[in-house]
């Protein structure tokens, strides 16, 4: 009892370090995001003279409001594609007996080890052909096309670790091989679903260059790009910019506190059924 | 590579139950293909022509002008011309080494944290929570998040420093300091990307093993070490392959921190890339960095691989 | 072998031809009289980062002044990054790719060359006689030219100028120093009252704006880092190594803080604001800014003259030359409207209003002589009489130049190197970039 008591302090403890790691440069970004012109030059760690100027200057001299509904069609889009086409390929290259998998496997590395500032410019020229430059889906399809590799990866990885005997006693009930794959295997690998599936939002929603590259216009511009425009040529203004990203920051932190049972579940679910 | 094959005709889907037994085994062969068809074909439509453009820009005379690129004939010059530079090898021995030193402490602190959150109960969820922040954290705006707390002139790293006793120590001044605080920065917002994948891969471990081992007399210690991380093998292997891909890519951080400074000491085989081929305009030396980066990273994530004895893609059955 | 394709390339030579001939109709018909409204329509979109005070956006008054005197055409503004290499990344890419979805965009001074070769803007000669080019400095149209060809036309232009602290000298009954080393006497001499915590702040981080600082200081010392026809480096010279030496020394004296090596504009300027430092090198705008109530504590305290120069010198000291220019994207559909915008942003009233209400000196002489221009910003009539110098920006190669300059410079301010070494590292990297046969 006592040992179980002091290992539960121990991992507490460790928690609250971890927590607080992580929490002060944030606590430092959204702090100095209510610090006034003057005060953002002060190491004062409570702002001495709270104004929210900076919030209002983000939206109204920028779009800013427009970039982050732009942010989330483009990343939610994304998620949804890659998810959905990573989770058939990572079964397949999992479980269905290919020729040529480890040749998949390996190529699917190479593409993802690509600079991305290398492809840019191929790319601009590659979506100016088909039309698609200044729009949701040229940046869609980009994104899906740059993270679906590491999806793939983590999605089989995850599937490797499932038993096969579920998805023979699926099949010995008939169950088709899509309805096997989202009846029986997803639920397994939920996890991997998750992490594959945070990952490329993230990813989706922090993308720079080729954002910046493939949508100039400026109803099509995402957060990361909005968040670039601001300030004149001698001044970074930390104050609008941090007052952006903790606006930026909201939606995701919203999301994973609403999902944050169904998140737990989700990663505890595989560890009971497996 | 073998993408082409993905355009093999797609078998029926949905037929898998009632096919006579011979046949069982190249239909669901076909089923597989079927299966990954559209995720391949979606990355080799769009990433292929511009990977393939860029090596072979890599390989010739390159002229970008008003009306499109130039390739003004074949050359081995542009490899010829970073092998021979200076500037190449310490951009790669730095990018290297900074590799090796933030991955590794990432990797260690990543599954720390995972094992913590694994013992947390109520506070899991909102601890999970605070660690995804940083990491979602827009890349360029963390870099100048640290670029104010590291400021010469006004930053809260400063005021500690004084607070302790340590005056005028100049944070991004010198090479090893500025490396180091780069690597505070990484440090800070990818942890949390290694804790995550690590604790899926610890909630996936089957129970019985562990338990068993407990039965066994097993302390916890010797469980994680013996029985735990070994199972663990496969999630740790993807998170260092794909650690070290953005480890190997660090721009955001050099770029908006130091500029590569002091001097040219944490230059990143990223930034150089950038700096050829966006203000330089040297489309074909820039392309080479690229390229040869890209092969630099391959061989180190194979060796990796091999090291760690995780096939790339077993063949199963 | 040309990616683009070949009906795309005639579709645009022939609008190129019907355009050109359409510019030239125009430019015939009333070049002399701005007011020729009429000749062209349409709707231009100008590309363009931010500049002039953060509190108004003078870019917007100067697009409603333009369609008010051009009311057939219709400027957009697009927004452009506020970082100069990202803004430069990004019109690469999109001009190299056939992009016409701007039309005039915004350009670093130190652009031209570059951009001509790669023709990635449009050449102007034959868009604006003569006599248009007049209204500039020589140094100015210079500036914009590569190969006898013009690419682009001023915008506004920036001058350094030395910032001081008019309270302090005075209570220490210094005057205000004329040579470098009288500033860093009188600057240490303030320190060692206990009058302010530093004597000098500049911009000696790794970046372009090194470069810029450092050309002034060799320029003092009798140094240039290219020849003047831009086919060798002379940067390693006993010249250049005074200068060196002398910036190194403001940094192991303790009259600069050991910081300034990774200074850009803000930090410096922000160390002077804050009252720590009694002299500060920065642009024009610093002068606005170090008198904002609510943002400086040393309002009504700052100082503005030339640079110094070195002893035995003839004064004042170099100021180099930064500031924007316009250029056309050789893509643009629109090109006799945006030669109307470019000639209007050049002209009195706009430079007029870039001066007084954007803070940005005037490119036009006569706007910036003017005596209620003059009157408006105490730096105009100092910058009227400084002496100018330029970033060997005559080179295409001038990007790779400029990163050999303060790549080596900044590590030899921060100690890593000796300014010796420094400095044939530097000249070898020069002559290695300007024979086009490196990195």
């Amino acid at each position: 009892m006592a040992r179980r008591r002091r290992k539960n302090l121990g991992t507490n403890i460790a928690a609250l370090v971890i927590a607080a790691f992580v929490a002060l440069p944030l606590y430092w970004m959204i702090a100095s995001s209510f610090k006034g012109q003057v005060d953002i030059t002060s190491a004062a760690a409570v702002p001495p003279h709270p104004t929210t100027a900076n919030y209002g200057n983000a939206f109204s001299n920028y779009n800013f409001g427009r970039y982050l509904l732009n942010s989330a069609v483009v990343a939610v889009c994304t998620t949804v594609i890659v998810l959905g086409l990573g989770t058939f390929a990572g079964y397949a290259l999992a479980r269905l007996p290919m020729r040529g998998k480890t040749s998949i496997m390996t190529a699917l590395l190479m593409i993802s080890l690509f600079p991305t500032i290398a492809v840019v410019a191929p790319l601009y020229l590659l979506l100016r052909d088909i039309g698609w430059l200044n729009s949701y889906q040229g940046l869609v399809l980009s994104y899906t096309a740059l993270m679906l590799p590491f999806s793939i990866w983590i999605l089989r990885n995850f599937f490797l670790g499932i038993p096969k005997a579920m998805e023979e006693s699926a099949r010995v009930d008939g169950a088709g091989p899509v309805r096997t794959v989202i009846q029986v295997i997803l639920p397994q690998a939920l996890p991997g679903l998750f992490t594959a599936g945070v990952f490329t939002f993230v990813a989706a929603w922090t993308e720079f260059i080729i954002a910046l590259t493939l949508n100039n216009a400026d109803q099509y511009r995402t957060i990361a790009v909005g968040i670039a425009l601001f300030g004149g040529q001698f001044t970074t203004p930390y104050g609008t910019i941090f007052a952006a990203s903790a606006v930026a920051m909201l939606p995701i932190a919203i999301l994973v506190l609403v999902f944050r049972r169904a998140v737990v579940s989700g990663l505890t679910a595989g560890a009971v059924k497996g | 590579m073998t993408t082409t094959d993905a355009r093999t005709t797609p078998p029926l889907l949905g037929a898998g139950g009632r096919r006579s037994r011979s046949s069982l085994r190249r239909s669901s062969a076909r089923l597989g293909w079927a299966f990954s068809a559209p995720a391949l074909l979606v990355v080799a439509a769009v990433l292929i022509f511009p990977i393939v453009f860029s090596v072979v820009m890599s390989f010739n005379h390159v002229n970008v002008t008003g009306n499109g690129f130039q390739l003004n004939g074949l050359t081995g010059q542009n490899y010829s011309i970073l092998f021979g530079s200076q500037r190449y090898w310490h951009d790669l021995e730095f990018t290297f080494g900074y590799t090796v030193v933030t991955v590794t402490v990432e990797m260690i602190l990543g599954t720390l944290v995972a094992l913590v959150l694994e013992r947390l109960t109520v506070a899991r969820g909102w601890l999970m929570a605070l660690l995804l922040l940083p990491w979602a954290l827009i890349t360029v705006v963390s870099a100048q998040l640290w670029a104010y707390i590291y400021n010469g002139v006004y930053g809260v790293a400063d005021a500690i420093f004084n607070s302790v006793g340590v005056h005028n120590l100049n944070v991004l001044g010198t090479p090893m300091q500025a490396s180091i605080a780069m690597g505070v920065a990484d440090v800070w917002k990818t942890t949390p990307f290694v804790a995550i994948m690590v604790l899926a891969g610890l909630v996936m471990l089957p129970g019985e093993v562990v338990e068993a081992a407990r039965i066994d007399g097993a302390n916890a210690w010797k469980i994680f070490w013996r029985v735990r991380l070994p199972l663990l093998r496969p999630a740790l292997a993807v998170a260092v392959m794909f650690r070290i891909l953005q480890a190997f890519g660090l721009f955001d951080l050099p770029y908006v921190l130091t500029g590569g400074g002091p001097g040219t000491s944490t230059e990143s085989l990223a930034l150089l890339g950038y700096k050829v081929l966006f203000n330089d305009l040297e489309f074909g030396p820039g392309a080479a960095v690229a390229a040869s980066t890209a092969v630099i990273v391959l061989v180190v994530c194979l060796l990796f691989l091999k090291v760690f004895r995780t096939q790339v893609g077993e063949q199963e059955d | 072998m040309r990616i683009t394709n070949k009906r795309r390339q005639t579709a645009m030579a022939v609008t190129a031809a019907a355009v050109l001939a359409l510019g030239t109709a125009c430019s015939s018909s009333g070049s002399s009289t701005p007011a020729a409204t009429g000749s062209a329509s349409g709707t231009i979109t100008w590309f363009a980062n931010q500049f002039g005070p953060t509190t108004v956006d003078v870019r917007k008054t100067l697009i409603a002044d333009f369609e008010k005197a051009y009311p057939n055409i219709k400027v957009n503004l697009e927004q452009a990054p506020s970082d100069s290499d990202t803004y430069r990344s990004t019109l690469v890419t999109q001009i190299s790719g056939g992009s016409s979805s701007f039309d005039v965009y915004n350009g670093d001074v130190v652009w031209p060359a570059q951009f001509g070769k790669q023709s990635l803007a449009l050449p102007l000669n034959s868009y604006f006689d003569s006599s248009y080019w007049n209204t500039f400095s020589k140094g100015l149209v210079t500036s914009l030219t590569y190969n006898k060809q013009t690419y682009a036309v001023p915008l506004f232009t920036d001058n350094a100028f030395l910032f001081y602290r008019k309270d302090l000298l005075q209570q220490a009954n210094l005057p205000v120093p004329t040579t470098w080393e009288q500033l860093q006497t009188e600057a240490a001499k303030l320190q060692s009252l206990g009058l302010v915590k530093y004597g000098f702040a500049a911009q000696f981080d790794s970046y372009e704006g090194l470069t810029c600082d450092w050309t002034e200081f060799a320029a003092d010392a009798g140094a240039a880092s290219v020849n003047a026809d831009g086919t060798k480096s002379t940067i390693d010279s006993a010249a250049a190594q005074k200068a060196l030496t002398y910036m190194r020394g403001l940094i192991s004296s303790g009259v600069a803080p050991a910081a300034i090596t990774t200074f850009q504009e803000q930090q410096s300027e922000s160390l002077f604001t804050s009252g720590q430092v009694a002299f500060l090198r920065n642009w024009t705008y610093a002068y606005a800014d170090s008198n904002t109530p609510g943002t400086s504590q040393v309002v009504g305290k700052v100082g503005v003259t030339n640079l110094p120069t070195f002893q035995g010198e003839t004064g004042p000291g170099y100021s180099v030359t930064g500031g924007w220019n316009l250029y056309i994207n050789p893509h643009s559909k629109n090109i006799a409207a945006d030669v109307d915008f470019l000639k209007w942003m050049t002209g009195t009233q706009a430079q007029t209003i870039m001066a007084e209400q954007g803070g940005e000196i005037p490119v036009v002489a006569s706007v910036l002589q003017n005596a209620q221009v003059q009157a408006s910003n105490p730096a105009y009539p100092i910058a009227a009489k400084n002496k100018l110098n330029a970033r060997p920006s005559y080179v295409p190669q001038y990007s790779q130049i400029s990163e050999a300059i303060y790549n080596n410079i900044n590590a030899a301010l921060s100690g890593s190197v000796s300014p010796q070494s420094a400095l044939s590292a530097a000249n070898s990297q020069i002559n290695t970039a300007l024979a086009s046969n490196g990195l």
